[in-house]
């Protein structure tokens, strides 16, 4: 680490830094690597760099540095994910979770996975390559409880994708309700109340309204769906259409009822119909026009409304921890670390779900075991597509050191 | 132009050596096997059998490429069987128990009999190479004798040195002399040289075991017979017998674990983690009361017995004693001692996949000196070796087997990316491949190469292909017929919910073989083949050709990885980039291909990534 200052081209001094260099092969990108500490504040750092670019530098692609330390072999493929994830997180949540991955806490527990399978395998591998050896052949219910454990657990793992989805993509919250049931009005309120997330994404379509915002900590996709008209001639069939697409990809529609008309009730029994089992929040706005009685008759409803005045912004916390505990219940349990946000992770371990089943299904019918020896390596190999091992020398290994082999 | 007196010499007739001098002269080359005694050629120096779970498979591999091994053991098998029934077809593996002086004297007859193959005696003593480029060599007497390849196959002889107890010998094999010269003249050319160690258990007399304790292992009926070119006639199989260790024999030897060389520090070298010592076990597997012995005869002509699983480097006392406590052994007399025995070997980064070494070019390493161990693995190495000895002569490049062909490539390739920590051994489980690599098919897999490299007869492979076609034809028929669930009686019990299956459904099924569905096929007046090899290949194809199916994207993607060639003189240190370990595991083993890169230990997906990447770039 040097102290000193940075000159420009014509040797006026910028500002006094630290830098430091770390040759090839012991830093982050396993390149060589000089790293220059100035002080705070984004102007010195950007009349640096255009220095330094004036001087023949090119500033990084995004996530170039750990694109260069997964080629050095520095970190491994889920760590680098990772590393994009953390980058690309912009929540409180999806920071934890992309730093737990970081750490490596995912990659152990994957590991701690892989290693169990592994003794499976092992105990089905020697009963085929030592038929006279007199091992004591692990009941195959021993080995069938073992694969349970296993499966649960890749179970469970694709299953936090679920939540995972959310903590990357954002929750996806659709503002739905027949015409001037008071969606925009919603949308506009909650945008204004909360913290707006800027992300790559463009925020407005033709059809619809959409913008992320920071909810309980969660990032949260809140779409408007007032550009939609859910009921009309002809010409609005394809908007219609894409209407119920958004509302059956919705990880929650919150659904806007005008109390204020008569026939709310009956309205709406007849909407629930149509949104069939998406998971629906009910809200019973405009209550700042109601009578007592009408404000009974909302309260009173089997429906169990939120009662909510935009106008007025009643009830609107009400409806925002209620928001906030939905979205906590979609939530895989972050203390572990262990939640799988990447749709690569998703797909290998569900790959690797579906050949441990099969493996299941043939152990319990006690079929043979090359067969079974099949799926099990098969499940290895998508395990091994999310970090990259290779593992036959780790199963003799395993059975060399379990079993008294050889004659 | 310098004229050689032979095309290439074999240093070593054991079953590497004289598979190598064979295909040599297959080839139509002359070789020369250079060995101490000419009447030693192909001895069985540890267990008299051939086969064995994985080992059998190379067997059939070596059978499919022209080598001897097969015909010579089905020639001379005193007992066959297959182990593994109860698996599936791709895991059965047939092991025959082998007449050892009957194998020994075939094979010294074949060899008599082949054309373009002298056996010289002779105690090889020196590589003679001038610039880099093998020209010959030169017996420890002092006789050079000059060939355009040598292909070196000195199995424990190089550098041997026997222990019993704190007794040592220098030896090759027990009274036979070891080659230390060859040795230093191999360190003298450069190579580096490691040490392995493994061992043999005393011999028995067989007329001093009470067999009524022991339980008897009969033969199998008919022959499973490992060459297609092999016609034996049904005889009176001799039977092994299968005995325990007992609690006395644990007693013995854990007493005496300090008065074996192999605990102390006498011996230095590691010896196979499949083939323990008896001491090994019992230290090792302290809490294991009991450890299986097979007791196999050694041939028709003699009462001597191998009692397979009691090897030991003990005091020749202290194993006669412990011998004894064997059940049904307690009065045996013993013939010989065992012994554990140290070898020199080269650490086979220093061969390429054709076995040549990269050092001294037309020179060329099959067998032990590779780290191998067992006569399949050696017979094996020594084929490849002889076959591209011949091709580097003719200037064609090598033939080299990979990964999804053979169990012969999964051999040589693990040889070439992993380092040696024991003798290597095949089992099935190295092979990824391994439901599509298996006894049955060995000739669909090879007989291809075989004829490009006139390995065997046209005849031969005409006859096969028309095996082929009739294969086909049944595999076709047994798809079409159909039969009622009601009329299988148990075999139907799978299908309670269909009224029909077609024939294929039915041998899908695992543990459905060929055997149970004949009664059916009977039924279908003369429509199937009569032939059962016919019929069982169709049914074992069935079997596996959905598995097989799914895995072909794999090996297709394998394969796509070994065509991304690395150049034979590539500069790795031009790569920036990699990891050190990977470098240096890159510089050592020097790998032909990114596949091949990509299975050298400590090497990760992020430096094949950063080689791919420059390879591509510098391409052309």
């Amino acid at each position: 680490m040097r102290y000193g200052h940075f000159l420009a081209r014509d040797g006026a001094v910028i500002d006094e830094i630290m830098a430091v260099y770390m040759p090839e092969g012991r830093s982050y990108t396993g390149h060589d690597q000089v790293e220059i500490y100035c002080h705070g504040g984004r102007q010195v750092a950007k009349m640096i760099q255009d220095e330094l670019v004036a001087a023949g530098a090119r500033v990084a692609e995004p996530g170039e540095f750990t694109r260069l330390a997964f080629l050095a072999g520095r970190i491994d493929l889920t760590r680098a994910e990772a590393v994009a994830e953390v980058i690309e997180s912009n929540t409180d949540t999806s920071f934890r979770a992309a730093r737990d991955h970081l750490l490596g806490g995912y990659h152990n527990h994957i590991s701690q996975l892989r290693e169990a399978l592994i003794d499976i395998i092992a105990e089905v591998e020697a009963s085929v390559d030592y038929p006279e050896e007199d091992i004591d052949p692990e009941n195959r219910f021993g080995l069938l409880a073992q694969l349970d454990v296993i499966i649960a657990n890749v179970n469970e793992l694709v299953d936090t994708y679920r939540g995972g989805r959310i903590i990357n993509e954002g929750f996806r919250i659709v503002i739905g309700g027949r015409p001037n049931a008071g969606k925009s009005s919603l949308f506009n309120l909650l945008l204004r109340q909360e913290r707006a997330l800027v992300t790559p994404t463009p925020g407005t379509t033709r059809d619809y309204l959409s913008e992320w915002i920071e909810l309980d900590g969660f990032k949260v996709n809140l779409i408007d769906t007032a550009g939609l008209r859910q009921t009309g001639g002809a010409v609005e069939k394809a908007g219609q259409k894409s209407a119920r697409q958004i509302l059956k990809g919705a990880n929650l529609v919150i659904w806007m009822v005008d109390t204020t008309k008569k026939s709310w009730k009956r309205d709406l029994g007849y909407d629930l119909k149509s949104l069939g089992d998406t998971p629906t929040m009910l809200i019973g706005n405009k209550i700042d026009l109601l009578s007592g009685a009408g404000l009974k008759r909302v309260k009173a409803s089997d429906a169990k409304l939120i009662p909510l005045s935009c106008l007025t912004g009643k009830g609107v916390a009400d409806l925002k921890r209620a928001v906030g505990s939905r979205i906590t219940d979609n939530m895989p349990d972050l203390t572990s670390g262990v939640v799988v946000t990447s749709a690569r992770h998703q797909q290998k371990l569900s790959k690797a779900l579906r050949s441990l089943k099969a493996a299941r299904v043939k152990l319990k019918k006690d079929e043979t075991p090359e067969l079974t020896a099949f799926d099990l390596r098969q499940a290895v190999a998508s395990i091994d597509e999310i970090t990259g091992k290779i593992y036959t020398e780790e199963i003799l290994g395993r059975i060399f050191s379990r079993f008294c082999i050889g004659k | 132009m310098m004229t050689y007196d032979y095309d290439v010499i074999v240093v070593g007739g054991g079953h590497a050596g004289v598979e190598a001098a064979l295909a040599v002269a297959r080839m139509g080359k002359t070789a020369a096997i250079v060995t101490m005694e000419a009447s030693k050629l192909a001895l069985m120096s540890c267990n008299p059998a051939i086969g064995g779970i994985g080992k059998s498979h190379l067997v059939k591999e070596i059978d499919a490429l022209g080598g001897l091994m097969g015909e010579a053991i089905d020639a001379t098998g005193i007992q066959f069987r297959r182990l593994n029934l109860s698996r599936g077809p791709a895991v059965w593996s047939t092991r025959v128990q082998a007449d050892r002086i009957k194998y020994n004297e075939y094979v010294v007859r074949f060899v008599a009999a082949q054309k373009n193959v002298d056996v010289i005696e002779g105690l090889a003593g020196q590589i003679l190479a001038d610039n880099g480029r093998v020209c010959g060599m030169k017996t420890e007497a002092g006789r050079s004798v000059t060939s355009r390849a040598v292909i070196i196959a000195s199995g424990t002889f190089l550098g041997g040195l026997i222990h019993i107890g704190d007794k040592k010998i220098r030896a090759g094999r027990m009274g036979e002399p070891a080659a230390y010269m060859l040795s230093e003249s191999l360190a003298e050319l450069g190579f580096e040289i490691g040490r392995l160690k493994t061992g043999t258990p005393p011999r028995l007399d067989g007329d001093t075991i009470d067999w009524s304790k022991c339980e008897v292992q009969p033969g199998e009926q008919p022959l499973p017979l490992f060459s297609h070119r092999s016609v034996r006639e049904p005889f009176e199989q001799t039977p092994c017998h299968l005995t325990y260790t007992t609690e006395a024999t644990r007693a013995i030897i854990s007493a005496n674990f300090k008065a074996s060389p192999i605990f102390s520090g006498q011996i230095k070298s590691t010896g196979p983690r499949y083939c323990p010592s008896i001491e090994d076990k019992f230290f090792r597997f302290a809490d294991k009361p009991r450890h299986q012995v097979f007791l196999e005869p050694e041939g028709n002509g003699t009462n001597e017995i191998y009692p397979n699983g009691f090897s030991t480097a003990l005091p020749e006392k202290i194993q006669y004693q412990a011998v004894r406590t064997l059940t049904g052994l307690e009065n045996v007399r013993p013939t010989r001692p065992g012994y554990a025995i140290e070898y020199d070997y080269c650490p086979a980064f220093q061969v390429m996949p054709s076995l040549e070494t990269r050092r001294i070019k037309g020179l060329f390493f099959a067998g032990q000196i590779n780290g191998t161990s067992g006569y399949e693995e050696a017979a094996g190495q020594g084929l490849m070796a002889g076959i591209n000895a011949v091709l580097g002569i003719e200037g064609e490049p090598p033939f080299v087997l990979d990964r999804s062909e053979a169990y012969i490539g999964v051999m040589i390739d693990d040889l070439t990316t992993r380092s040696t920590t024991e003798p290597y051994r095949l089992f099935t489980s190295r092979a990824e491949y391994r439901l599509a690599l298996r006894e049955d098919n060995a000739r669909d897999r090879l007989y291809g190469y075989a004829k490009e490299h006139k390995l065997i007869d046209d005849n031969d492979f005409v006859s096969f292909v028309s095996l082929q076609e009739k294969t086909l034809q049944e595999i076709n028929l047994l798809r079409r017929k159909r039969v009622r669930v009601s009329e299988i009686g148990k075999l139907g019990d799978r299908f309670q919910k269909r009224e029909s299956i077609s024939l294929e459904d039915l041998l899908k099924q695992p543990g459905v073989t060929i055997g149970d569905a004949l009664p059916i096929l009977a039924r279908f007046d003369g429509e199937f083949s009569v032939d059962r090899e016919v019929l069982e290949r169709a049914a074992i194809f069935i079997r596996y050709r959905g598995y097989v199916e799914k895995q072909q994207r794999e090996i297709d993607k394998f394969k796509r990885m070994e065509n991304e060639k690395i150049p034979e003189d590539f500069d790795f240190t031009a790569v920036k980039g990699l990891k050190q370990e990977a470098f240096d595991k890159f510089q050592c083993f020097r790998p032909v291909s990114l596949g091949q890169a990509g299975r050298i230990e400590g090497v990760t997906p992020g430096d094949i990534a950063v080689l791919s990447v420059y390879l591509k770039k510098h391409k052309g």
